[in-house]
């Protein structure tokens, strides 16, 4: 028995050994030393010792070591692989450039992203900066953010660097201003330059305001329902027949004309023109641009044969690292500036290039995403994290940064000659028409696509099924599957109040 | 020695021994101390805390603004969310669909390979194991292309065998059809049968081969001995795997949401009760929702695995056990 309660003595403190000496921070080694300067410090006379204390308090604090600044990727841009070297990179410079902050750096797949977040919120172990992150992200976890107006007045940040109208899509008006502009994303149009040519098309316009002219010479408004047209003398089948001819087998398409890459019903309801699931009393409504788009698109998977519906989705061709456009079996696509990157068109196989977006009944709507960098309200060092995040915004920090995530700045001092640094870093030696970015920025959505909904993820969930039904099932009465949705989300709402 | 003396000795060993009986039940006790620390940890304190949490309305992303709200999360589950019975009841209809080819695939396969008809079943065991081995996502993706209705090569064979219009949106769409979805999936969960496979295969080793002399002797057929040794013999086995299999239905989830998010695509089929689950607790952040649900899908499956041993006296059989 002694010998048991022995052996159980020494194995308790063995753990509580191991559990001690596993608490120890990572400076361990430069407090030790701090400690033996202590040591040679108090070895004065005791006059000395109310100095003493002092410089001892001081010490203390040094003894504590830089502090620790954790900073979260995930939510938006920077969780794809081929950005984690410069992000590392830019992390290490900058902790070789003070000696106050530690910046760590915390990546994670978009997939878990948000519950890796929340979860860490619920746990009282928030990050400090989180970011980059959109609207999406932002509004997901509505009320975790910190309002930055008493740390941008008490450090006298200057907001004038950046448009107001960008300054003001992050205020909002219950929490105040949750973030400072750092990279916009405009959208555009993708076109596989090899596949027109193979078609004998011409390009789609590289400019706003300019006409399609097609193969015969004859000039249409680039507008949805020339894209229609042209998508479907882009979309094969297997016997070389395109969509506008007789003898068109849908069952066998082996290239496509057309997608909205990466979006949902909002962002491609969008393409139609700006509106928002909830109207101004609250309660839901489908903005009738967004019900033609539906229409349209709704036929473009089952009647019209130009977009990749739910089953030819998962087809083998349309597999390509950057998604169905990087496979080379798809024309063209509405998507944004983060998509013109190293990771997703860097290394495709055929040439490409950028075009205006469409028009819709007179009106061009380019949905744009707005990323920034966000310090959530649980975040343990939050004067430190606003001292790393207007780092981030400045020119030099955004300037590495923007490189990476492939976004326009926002301030607008680098707007001049961003593109040249970044198709030098990322395209050398392309010419890619980024003047069709920059003019896109005029046609941004207003309200945004992604901008607050009550319930957000099962609002989000609900639309996001109705999506699933219509591109899975041809046939369908889309006006009574409409009602049904906004019935639902009626609903959704209903219990979010 | 006489009797009287044996007697004290075999007292004297007996005093002896108990100390070390106590001293075993000790040292005993110490090595099982970690497992009972880690099940206090990891499983007791945080069932605690979600019944706790499913108390409270508690959304992780702000967790300052939760609050108290009593059974309310229970009332809703329980009478006035209709998802959560629908989800339950598909995740039923699911099961008795995937449980009883999945249990009865893996029989059929350890009977073959336990046959003295076959040849080189070391080999075929291997193979028809090493399935298992690969991770269920991977698993769930590799079947998501052979089952695509318009390039997954099952329909393309279908179609060149049989002439059928299996190809395409008027073919068989596996994924996307609310009637076939469920086979589907139970097709997916058949590449992993590998598990019950073997533990079949050391239940048919487990029955005495004199049993089958004795009954060849009688004149039984292969498939009385089937019915008469075989599969009574068997029943411990069978009951084991229906439990764990009746649980891991209850807890099915990955395979709906590698594929679509756990959208419930087609149209709500495939938005089992774990799924459910997991929307209302991870995606939507409804915690103390989510708790609840966590919860209620404890009880059905207690309530389940309680049953399954309330009727297992009446059909499995121990042969250590008097009757």
């Amino acid at each position: 028995m002694k010998k048991f309660s022995f052996i159980m003595t020494i194995l308790l403190i063995s753990v509580f050994v191991l559990a001690a000496c596993g608490g120890a921070n990572n400076n361990a080694g430069e407090n030790m030393d701090n400690h033996s300067n202590n040591d040679t410090s108090t070895d004065n006379t005791a006059d000395n010792t109310a100095d003493n204390t002092a410089d001892d308090t001081a010490d203390d604090t040094a003894d504590m070591g830089p502090t620790e600044v954790r900073w979260f990727v995930g939510l938006g841009a920077g969780s794809d692989e081929g950005t984690f070297a410069p992000q590392e990179a830019f992390v290490e410079k900058f902790n070789a450039s003070q000696d106050d902050i530690v910046l760590v750096l915390e990546i994670v797949d978009n997939d878990v992203a948000f519950d890796t977040l929340a979860t860490q919120i619920a746990a009282g172990n928030a990050p400090d900066i989180v970011g980059p992150v959109g609207i999406r992200g932002r509004d997901s976890f509505k009320g975790a953010w910190l309002d930055l107006t008493a740390m941008i007045e008490a450090s006298s940040y200057d907001l004038d660097a950046f448009d107001p109208g960008l300054v003001d899509f992050y205020h909002d008006a219950e929490e105040g201003l949750l973030g400072i502009p750092f990279a916009i994303f405009p959208s555009f149009v993708i076109y596989n330059a090899d596949l027109f040519d193979e078609a004998g098309l011409p390009y789609p316009p590289a400019a706003y305001g300019e006409s399609y002219v097609d193969a015969d010479g004859v000039a249409h408004d680039w507008t949805i329902d020339t894209v229609r047209d042209l998508s479907m003398q882009l979309s094969v089948d297997v016997n070389g027949v395109d969509a506008s001819q007789d003898g068109f087998d849908p069952e066998n398409i082996v290239q496509f004309g057309w997608q909205n890459l990466w979006t949902d019903l909002r962002g491609t309801g969008t393409m139609w023109g700006a509106g928002s699931l909830v109207d101004s009393d609250g309660n839901a409504q489908m903005p009738e641009p967004w019900v033609e788009g539906m229409k349209w698109t709704y036929d473009a998977w089952w009647t019209d044969w130009f977009v990749p519906n739910g089953a030819y989705g998962g087809a083998d061709f349309l597999q390509g690292p950057g998604g169905s456009f990087s496979s080379g079996n798809l024309a063209m696509i509405q998507m944004h500036m983060w998509y013109v990157a190293p990771w997703a068109l860097g290394d495709v196989p055929f040439a490409w290039n950028l075009a205006a977006s469409p028009s819709n009944d007179g009106v061009t709507t380019a949905k744009m995403h707005a990323d920034t960098f966000q310090i959530p309200k649980g975040a343990a060092h939050p004067d430190e994290a606003f001292e790393v995040l207007t780092h981030m915004l400045s020119e030099e920090g955004a300037g590495e940064l923007l490189l990476v995530y492939g976004g326009m700045p926002a301030r607008l001092s680098m707007q001049d000659g961003y593109f040249a640094t970044y198709t030098e870093a990322n395209f050398p030696g392309s010419d890619i028409n980024w003047d069709v970015v920059v003019a896109s920025m005029a046609y941004a959505d207003n309200p945004n696509h992604e901008s607050y909904m009550p319930s957000f993820q099962e609002t989000t969930d609900r639309y996001n099924e109705f999506w699933n039904l219509l591109a899975n099932n041809p046939g369908l009465d889309v006006d009574a599957e409409f009602e049904i949705l906004l019935a639902d989300l009626q609903s959704i709402f209903d219990a979010a109040e | 020695m006489n009797e009287i003396g044996e007697l004290r000795n075999m007292g004297k060993v007996a005093e002896k021994s108990a100390p070390k009986f106590d001293s075993e039940a000790k040292w005993g006790l110490g090595f099982l101390t970690p497992w009972i620390i880690g099940f206090i940890l990891f499983y007791l304190l945080p069932m605690i805390a979600s019944f706790v949490l499913s108390l409270y309305d508690f959304n992780p992303a702000v967790p300052d603004e939760a609050f108290f709200v009593g059974f309310d999360n229970w009332r809703r589950a329980i009478f006035e969310d209709e998802e959560v019975r629908l989800s339950l009841v598909r995740t039923i209809r699911f099961a008795s669909i995937s449980l009883p080819i999945g249990l009865g695939f893996s029989l059929y396969l350890a009977i073959l390979l336990n046959s003295k008809n076959v040849i080189a079943k070391p080999i075929f065991r291997a193979l028809f194991y090493m399935p298992s081995m690969i991770p269920m996502v991977a698993t769930v993706l590799i079947w998501n292309g052979v089952l695509n209705e318009q390039t997954g090569w099952i329909n393309i064979i279908i179609e060149n065998i049989t002439g059928i219009q299996a190809v395409g949106t008027e073919g068989i769409r596996w994924l996307n059809d609310v009637d076939l979805v469920y086979y589907a999936y139970t097709m997916f969960g058949l590449w992993g049968v590998g598990g019950a496979m073997i533990i079949f295969l050391a239940g048919l080793q487990g029955i005495p081969t004199e049993l089958y002399e004795a009954a060849k002797i009688d004149g039984a057929g292969w498939l009385r001995q089937l019915r008469s040794i075989t599969l009574p013999l068997l029943t411990p086995v069978i009951f084991y795997q229906l439990v764990l299999g009746v649980i891991a239905s209850l807890q099915y989830f990955l395979a709906p949401f590698v594929l679509n998010r756990g959208t419930g695509a087609p149209e709500g089929m495939t938005r089992f009760i774990y799924v459910y689950f997991y929307k209302q607790s991870f995606t939507f952040f409804n915690m103390g929702y989510g708790s609840t649900i966590a919860w209620l899908l404890f009880i059905v499956g207690l309530i389940i695995t309680v049953l399954l041993f309330g009727t297992a006296r009446y059909w499995v059989y121990y042969s250590s056990e008097e009757r």
